[in-house]
C-alpha cells in the first residue's frame, strides 16, 4: 500500500493562498493574509457560539452539537445543527436530523430525508455557471422580500 | 416515491419531442420528458427526466427531479433532486432529498412547517450571504 505523503497542500479559508503543510499541524500561518489556520478536523458536539469557525480541515457537526458561526470548512457533515453562513470546498453533507439555517455555498451538497434547510442555496458543481448566468446572488430570488 | 413514473394509467406523460406551455393540472402523476413553460398544480406526483427542461411554478404532492428545472418549486409532501439535476429557483417543502451531484441555486425552505409559513405570507429569511466560491 503506498504510504501517505507526510505533507498535504491546502488552501487558506479566509483568501485561498495555497501552501504545503505537514499532516500533523494542527494550525499555521497564512503567507499570504498572516493570519492563523486551523488545519485539524473538528468535532463539535456541544453548543458553541463564535463569529468564526474556519478551518482547512474537515468539520463534523455531532447529534447534539449547536454551531453558531460563520462556518468555512473543506468539508462538512452535520447531524446537530448550525445558524450561520456556510462555505466548503467540497462536500457538505446534512445527515436524517440536521438543521442547517442560513445561507449554504458549497461545489457538493447532499441532503438526507429529514433534515431541515433554510436560507439560501449555490451548491452542486453547476452553481457557479448558474450565479454566473444571472449576475446575482441567491437571496435576490423571486421568493424573497425586500428588508 | 417511484423514481421513474412508468407510463401507465393515470400516467400523464410529455415525451421528449414534445414542447408544452401553458398551465396544467392533473390528479395521479406526471412525468415531462421534453420542454415544460408555464405552471404545474398538482396534489400528485411530478416527475421530471432527465433530458427535461421545464421553466415553471410548480405546486404538487411529490416531486423527483432529474432534468433541468427554472422557477419556484412547492411539494406538500416531498422533492428529491437526483444527482443529474439542475435547479434554478425557490424551493418549499417539508422533506427534500438531495442526491451528491445536483445543482441547486436559490432559496430554500425544508422544515416540517414550511408550507405552513408559506401559507401565512412568511418569506424566506436569509440571514447573511456566504462568501462566494472561488475556483
Amino acid at each position: 500500500m503506498a504510504q501517505e505523503s507526510a505533507r498535504h497542500r491546502i488552501l487558506c479559508p479566509r483568501c485561498d493562498a495555497p501552501q504545503e503543510v505537514s499532516r500533523q499541524a494542527k494550525s499555521v500561518l497564512c503567507p499570504s493574509c498572516h493570519r492563523n489556520i486551523a488545519t485539524a478536523d473538528l468535532e463539535i458536539d456541544e453548543y458553541c457560539a463564535r463569529i468564526e469557525v474556519f478551518t482547512a480541515g474537515r468539520l463534523r457537526v455531532g447529534k447534539k452539537g449547536t454551531l453558531i458561526a460563520e462556518v468555512r470548512a473543506e468539508e462538512i457533515q452535520v447531524k446537530g445543527e448550525i445558524k450561520g453562513p456556510v462555505r466548503s470546498r467540497g462536500l457538505v453533507a446534512l445527515e436524517k436530523g440536521a438543521r442547517l439555517f442560513g445561507s449554504l455555498a458549497c461545489p457538493r451538497l447532499r441532503v438526507a430525508e429529514g433534515a431541515q434547510l433554510v436560507g439560501s442555496v449555490a451548491a452542486g458543481p453547476g452553481a457557479a455557471e448558474l450565479l454566473a448566468g444571472t449576475g446575482a446572488p441567491p437571496e435576490a430570488g423571486p421568493g424573497r422580500a425586500a428588508g | 416515491m417511484a423514481d421513474n413514473l412508468s407510463a401507465g394509467p393515470g400516467v400523464t406523460v410529455i415525451g421528449a419531442d414534445c414542447s408544452f406551455k401553458g398551465e396544467a393540472t392533473f390528479e395521479g402523476s406526471m412525468k415531462v420528458e421534453g420542454k415544460f413553460e408555464g405552471k404545474i398544480q398538482s396534489k400528485g406526483k411530478l416527475s421530471v427526466g432527465k433530458a427535461a427542461q421545464v421553466s415553471a411554478d410548480v405546486t404538487a404532492g411529490q416531486v423527483h427531479l432529474e432534468g433541468s428545472f427554472k422557477g419556484n418549486l412547492s411539494a406538500m409532501e416531498r422533492i428529491e433532486l437526483a444527482a443529474s439535476a439542475h435547479v434554478h429557483g425557490d424551493i418549499r417543502a417539508p422533506k427534500l432529498v438531495v442526491a451528491e451531484g445536483a445543482t441547486f441555486v436559490g432559496n430554500c425552505h425544508v422544515s416540517p412547517d414550511a408550507l405552513k409559513a408559506g401559507a401565512q405570507g412568511s418569506e424566506f429569511v436569509v440571514p447573511m450571504a456566504a462568501t462566494p466560491i472561488k475556483k
